[in-house]
């Protein structure tokens, strides 16, 4: 469980803020979506957390421990990050130079890091690409390997920083349906950032934010039905549930649903 | 012409000098530099030849392919002979053109020393043509790796250049995209002076720095958050395996040191 507590930040001092007195708990297991325009403070929630940021006002808790300087770096172990960028975030010559990576950095003995490099890149399919050069994949695959080079430390939590803005539509199908096979087996907890609705469908619990501040948060049935705080937020409503809206008297149904009446 | 230059490309292939540990390459080049030296008459530049021939053969290269790839360095070996011909002096008077004369010592040192040169750049291109850049790395790397006791940063030194070999072909694929960019705004890259030519280069190399530098600090804290905290207790997940054929490389390679240097005279 992460909760944070009244955690406030600003890039510069006196400016305004970033982030402005956000609260919010993650539970163990959960796949929670973080969904907000530009500027609204969802890629800076992350950088705190994993203390690329520092010198925020407020609290951070991972269970019950209070983050701090000196237990910072043993807490950051237990979360992995895949950032925006597909071709920015790759290290490794190869793709399994890649994902051991983050294991050798960590002083993992060679036996376990062949085989827990293997698994993770079993994890997303990309087992048989292993000796391939970045330069030879697709955005979709880059950014498999790049949740690949995160499983394999075993993490807690996987936070993916708009993680699918970058890549085909193709590719974006491939990784939520890799995120959500993680999620089937329950022990990672999924913090998902986007600016897109339509990707937050399998998730459990959403958060709305905007210009530092969490409008919304519920379970995706709930955020759907809060068609005036996702228009508030700038936010582009999925087509199945702009159709509800105006056809069906705003009732909210998922997408087979709404087949299904029509 | 440049598609088929071949210094620093990298042929993948299954030879047996393919399959040689890397650190065997490297130690066997250097130490065939120094052999070359050995060689001060035909038997001995002989030798040698047929030597880089049999290497040739067992990593499964064609000479004719070697050859062609290496058609511009023919041109400095080619200037050096004549510079060798011209300028040696010695011996019996071959011809005598008035403010030049060409003498017998000039014509065999020409040849010995292209012969030389040649050799040298071939061997080194058999070596890149069969081993990948980062097995390269990885060899320079542990080879280097007495140096840290006088505190030559070896381990970041390699980081780096695998890094930057990983990073060639995205910084191609950018700078394309930013001639294309740059085209559609009507910019010209190939008409004019050679100056202007330079100039219009401006646009090209500004966006690719930025977006570089941008790179590079992304990636820097991709690496910071998956762990790295430099080479301290890191494990390493490339390992190199030192066979029984690599020594028997490097024992082949002394004996054939000895008989050069013993054939001398």
């Amino acid at each position: 469980m992460i909760e944070f507590e009244s955690l406030t930040y600003s890039y510069r001092s006196g400016e305004h803020r970033a982030l402005d007195h956000i609260s919010l708990s993650i539970h163990q297991g959960d796949w929670v979506s973080i969904i907000g325009h530009n500027g609204s403070g969802k890629s800076t929630l992350v950088k705190i957390l994993m203390g690329i940021l520092e010198d925020y006002e407020g609290v951070i808790r991972v269970e019950g421990t209070v983050l701090d300087d000196e237990n910072r770096a043993e807490l950051r172990k237990r979360f992995a990050i895949v950032f925006q960028n597909p071709d920015n975030q790759f290290v490794g010559a190869t793709v399994e130079d890649d994902v051991a990576f983050g294991l050798e950095n960590n002083g993992v003995p060679r036996e376990e890091m062949v085989r827990r490099t293997e698994a993770a890149l079993q994890a997303v399919n990309m087992l048989s690409y292993r000796d391939h050069e970045p330069s030879r994949l697709s955005g979709g695959q880059k950014q498999r390997v790049a949740i690949a080079s995160a499983l394999a430390m075993a993490p807690d939590v996987l936070i993916l920083d708009e993680a699918t803005s970058m890549i085909d539509p193709e590719g974006r199908r491939e990784v939520l349906d890799i995120l959500q096979k993680i999620h089937h087996e329950g022990r990672t907890t999924l913090i998902f950032i986007t600016h897109d609705l339509t990707e937050i469908e399998q998730s459990d619990h959403a958060v709305i934010m905007r210009e530092g501040r969490i409008i919304s948060e519920g379970t995706v049935e709930e955020i759907y039905q809060d068609t005036d705080a996702l228009i508030a937020s700038r936010l582009v409503l999925p087509f199945h549930i702009k159709l509800s809206k105006r056809l069906l008297d705003g009732a909210y149904m998922s997408y087979d649903e709404l087949v299904r009446r029509l | 012409m440049l598609s088929k230059m071949l210094l620093g490309r990298y042929i993948p292939g299954s030879s047996i000098i393919h399959r040689l540990d890397p650190r065997a390459k490297i130690i066997a080049v250097v130490l065939f530099m120094v052999i070359v030296f050995f060689a001060n008459h035909w038997t001995g530049y002989g030798l040698l030849i047929l030597f880089i021939l049999t290497l040739t053969k067992m990593a499964d290269l064609s000479p004719r392919f070697l050859f062609n790839g290496l058609k511009l360095i023919l041109i400095l070996l080619l200037f050096t002979f004549f510079m060798h011909l011209f300028l040696t002096k010695g011996g019996t008077v071959l011809i005598d053109g008035g403010f030049f004369t060409i003498e017998s010592e000039g014509v065999i040192t020409g040849i010995y020393i292209t012969i030389r040169l040649a050799m040298l750049v071939l061997i080194t291109t058999i070596m890149t043509l069969t081993t990948s850049p980062l097995q390269l790395t990885d060899a320079i790397e542990r080879i280097c790796r007495p140096l840290k006791a006088i505190r030559v940063p070896v381990h970041e030194i390699a980081l780096m250049m695998s890094i930057s070999l990983r990073f060639i072909p995205t910084l191609m694929d950018e700078t394309e995209k930013i001639i294309k960019a740059q085209s559609a705004r009507g910019s010209t890259f190939m008409a004019g002076s050679l100056t202007s030519r330079l100039q219009a280069l401006t646009p090209i190399f500004i966006p690719l720095f930025i977006s570089s530098f941008k790179r590079a600090e992304e990636l820097a804290i991709a690496m910071e958050v998956r762990g790295y905290q430099g080479e301290e207790g890191r494990t390493h997940y490339r390992v190199l395996n030192w066979e029984f054929k690599d020594t028997m490389v490097l024992i082949l390679m002394i004996i054939f040191g000895i008989i050069l240097w013993v054939i001398r005279q």
